[in-house]
């Protein structure tokens, strides 16, 4: 526990700063219907960086953050326009054909100069893991000038204004843009953007009430992103974006509860959740029907949580064998790993082996491998005919299920025909 | 720049007939092996490498172009054990079948190396490889060359019989150069026994297996995946329990990552060439060796 908020704590303020001026940006570029500016801005950025590089600036120094900064400005400018011009294609198409132009020039480019690519790489997937005080050091400055600067100008900053006030929101937005996108990644900054946003747009009225929801619900779940990342050792973008997904999905459930009549959206919820899973425990009966050797999504997750369910439909033969190559597969596994260890070790502790004694590990590590894959083989092949045996009956059975979780009311079908109506 | 200048000469020497049969024209995967095919071949042969130096051949994205100079090249030469898996696609484009996988002029240069960390297609990737076909990093130790130029060596004896003998001379002329520079590098490098290394990419085990180095972990388990928050903190724990002071890193690798893990347990970042031309003056194979154990060697007298 000490050694998760040792490690997460800075990467926890860096969120709590990212959301706080990219939930503001969110409300507006979804106000403005221009979603994916900020991947346009932050690709023109990358691009302008890569000219820096191919005229032989180094990466960090003054004259290549010059070089993305005027590309963005450029591209403000570019963006500004954007809306009248689109009349008769959407603006959205314009910004979409500004990013893929743009990555692709960089693309070409770096094909002239190899060492860039991975320099490239780098402008786009920060990972907000390695980040910290550094970062915030450079950051809480910028975006606090930014944050105020639009609070001055609040009246002109609504998206309706002139092409002065347009450019201004896109260069500014596109400073920001570019540095969160360094730290966190383009995914990352993305989830940040949008999705505090939507859900305080979705709950609020004033821009003031939809930016508090967006600040705690953006805070609460990049806490959660991370908690879950050490947890579960999973890559903190990918989880912290996952975590985002989920609470955009949970406020859209909560949506009807808080805005529309209560009893009736609660009524819609359970019939519609009851409709789901008639239709997932449908399929899989179907599933297992036709093709019971194939993958059964259903019964392959019940069997992984609770793996004593296959005594259900295994005969003891069947479960025999299946435990009996289980455990084997576990012990070639175990024997290829401890030659592997003892070769590892071998590299600096004792008398070093000799290249026939590696070979010979090698041979035995790759048969133990093949061995492994036989059992699991095995494991497979008992499991699919024990489901083939059972495929009726188990069917039959899913099917059943699936009408008794259905919301339909099967007595007073015949009576009245209203009563059918399925919500 | 290499590539680009071994590219005109490859061409040149295809503009002009005369010049174009005297000369076997070679292409390789990596630079590495385009260097030990130049010590074999000597000025018999005409060596250019696909993949830039700087970048990572496992990624690599191969280009039109790179058809055109397999179906000029009378040789091919890869790495193998999955490394460079996208030229068997470019290989069946070219459509020669004296250079692809079974024909007389296809090399694959892991033949008969002593494999490390080698699982069978069925294990997937726990230790920082997708590859179940052992480790692919085997150029690194400076003894597989004798085998690498000796799978060289016979195909080019094979395609060019007439000058067979004068390859065998430069080979043996090669390995001796070579093995006088390997007993210097084994002395240099006993000054980091004990020493406990971390790496970014686990492209070092031949390395630290001939020089006896202890690599204790790496930053990064899945290839393209981050490393996650637990696994970082766990490799920065048992680098500060073992006082690791070097963290080996590739210019091609995030150097954020590796600086955040080196400045939390107070180490260095050594940034090592693992393929010819990846550092500057790493021009060959043995000067590859040489600027990274001087790198390695003044990052552990740095106390």
């Amino acid at each position: 526990m000490n050694d998760a908020l040792q490690f997460l704590w800075p990467s926890f303020l860096v969120a709590v700063v990212l959301v706080g001026i990219h939930a503001y940006f969110g409300i507006q570029v979804l106000a403005r219907k221009v979603i994916f500016v900020d991947l346009a801005l932050a690709q023109i950025a990358a691009l302008g960086a890569t000219v820096a590089f191919m005229l032989g600036h180094p990466a960090q120094s003054i004259a290549t953050y010059g070089y993305s900064l005027t590309f963005t400005l450029l591209a403000a400018v570019l963006l500004a326009f954007t809306r009248a011009w689109a009349t008769r294609v959407p603006q959205e198409a314009l910004i979409g054909v500004i990013y893929v132009v743009a990555a692709a020039m960089a693309i070409l480019l770096i094909d002239r100069a190899p060492q860039g690519a991975e320099h490239l790489k780098q402008i786009l997937t920060g990972n907000i893991l390695t980040s910290g005080l550094n970062e915030l050091a450079v950051i809480v400055p910028l975006y606090a000038a930014v944050g105020l600067l639009h609070w001055l100008l609040r009246r002109h900053m609504t998206g309706v204004g002139s092409l002065v006030w347009e450019f201004l929101f896109y260069a500014t937005f596109g400073i920001v843009v570019t540095s969160s996108v360094a730290i966190a990644g383009v995914l990352l900054v993305f989830s940040f953007l949008i999705i505090p946003a939507a859900i305080g747009v979705m709950f609020g009225e004033l821009l003031s009430r939809q930016l508090a929801i967006g600040w705690i619900v953006g805070t609460f779940v990049s806490a959660a992103g991370l908690a879950a990342s050490f947890a579960f050792d999973l890559p903190t973008g990918a989880a912290m974006v996952c975590a985002f997904g989920v609470s955009l999905a949970l406020a859209g459930m909560l949506y009807p509860f808080l805005r529309d009549n209560r009893r009736w959206a609660m009524r819609s919820a359970i019939s519609t959740a009851r409709w789901i899973g008639a239709a997932i425990l449908a399929g899989s009966a179907l599933q297992l029907a036709a093709a019971p050797r194939a993958d059964q999504p259903l019964i392959d997750m019940a069997e992984y949580a609770i793996p004593s369910l296959r005594a259900l439909y295994f005969t003891r033969a069947e479960a025999t064998t299946f435990a009996d190559a289980s455990e084997h597969a576990e012990r070639y596994r175990r024997e290829a790993e401890q030659l592997n260890e003892m070769e590892r070790r071998n590299r600096t502790q004792g008398q070093a082996l000799d290249d026939f004694s590696v070979a010979r590990i090698s041979s035995f590590m790759k048969s133990y491998g093949e061995m492994r894959k036989g059992e699991q083989f095995v494991m497979g092949e008992v499991r699919a005919r024990a489901r083939e045996r059972v495929r009726w009956g188990a069917s039959f059975g899913l099917l059943a299920l699936s009408v008794l979780v259905a919301p339909v009311r099967w007595r007073r079908h015949q009576s009245t025909d209203k009563t059918n109506k399925q919500c | 720049m290499v590539l680009r200048s071994g590219l005109i000469v490859a061409l040149l020497a295809l503009a002009s007939p005369g010049f174009a049969q005297d000369r076997v024209l070679v292409v390789t995967t990596t630079t590495d092996l385009r260097s030990l095919t130049e010590a074999v071949g000597g000025d018999r042969v005409v060596a250019a490498s696909l993949v830039p130096p700087t970048m990572d051949a496992e990624e690599y994205q191969p280009k039109p172009q790179d058809v055109l100079r397999l179906k000029q090249a009378r040789l091919l030469v890869r790495v193998g054990l999955d490394y460079d898996l996208w030229v068997d696609r470019l290989l069946a484009q070219a459509g020669k079948p004296a250079i692809s996988r079974g024909g007389p002029a296809y090399v694959d240069a892991s033949f008969a190396i002593t494999v490390l960390e080698l699982r069978g297609m069925s294990v997937g990737p726990g230790d920082g490889h997708a590859h179940g076909s052992g480790n692919p990093h085997y150029w690194l130790d400076p003894k597989n060359a004798e085998t690498i130029t000796a799978n060289i060596l016979e195909a080019l004896a094979r395609i060019d019989p007439a000058n067979a003998a004068q390859y065998e001379a430069n080979r043996q002329a090669f390995l001796a150069r070579l093995n006088s520079k390997l007993a210097e590098w084994e002395i240099k490098l006993s000054a980091l026994k004990n020493m406990p290394i971390v790496g970014y990419h686990n492209s070092w085990p031949y390395f630290a297996r001939r020089f006896r180095l202890d690599f204790i972990d790496f930053i990064e388990i899945k290839p393209g995946v981050p490393p996650s928050p637990s696994h970082l903190a766990g490799i920065v724990r048992s680098m500060r329990e073992r006082g690791t002071r070097i963290v080996v890193r590739e210019p091609h690798e995030p150097e954020r990552d590796v600086a955040f893990v080196a400045n939390k347990a107070g180490a260095k970042v050594v940034t090592l060439a693992a393929s010819v031309g990846a550092l500057p003056e790493t021009d060959d194979y043995i000067s590859l060796f040489e600027v990274n154990i001087e790198a390695l060697t003044s990052a552990a007298a740095r106390r």
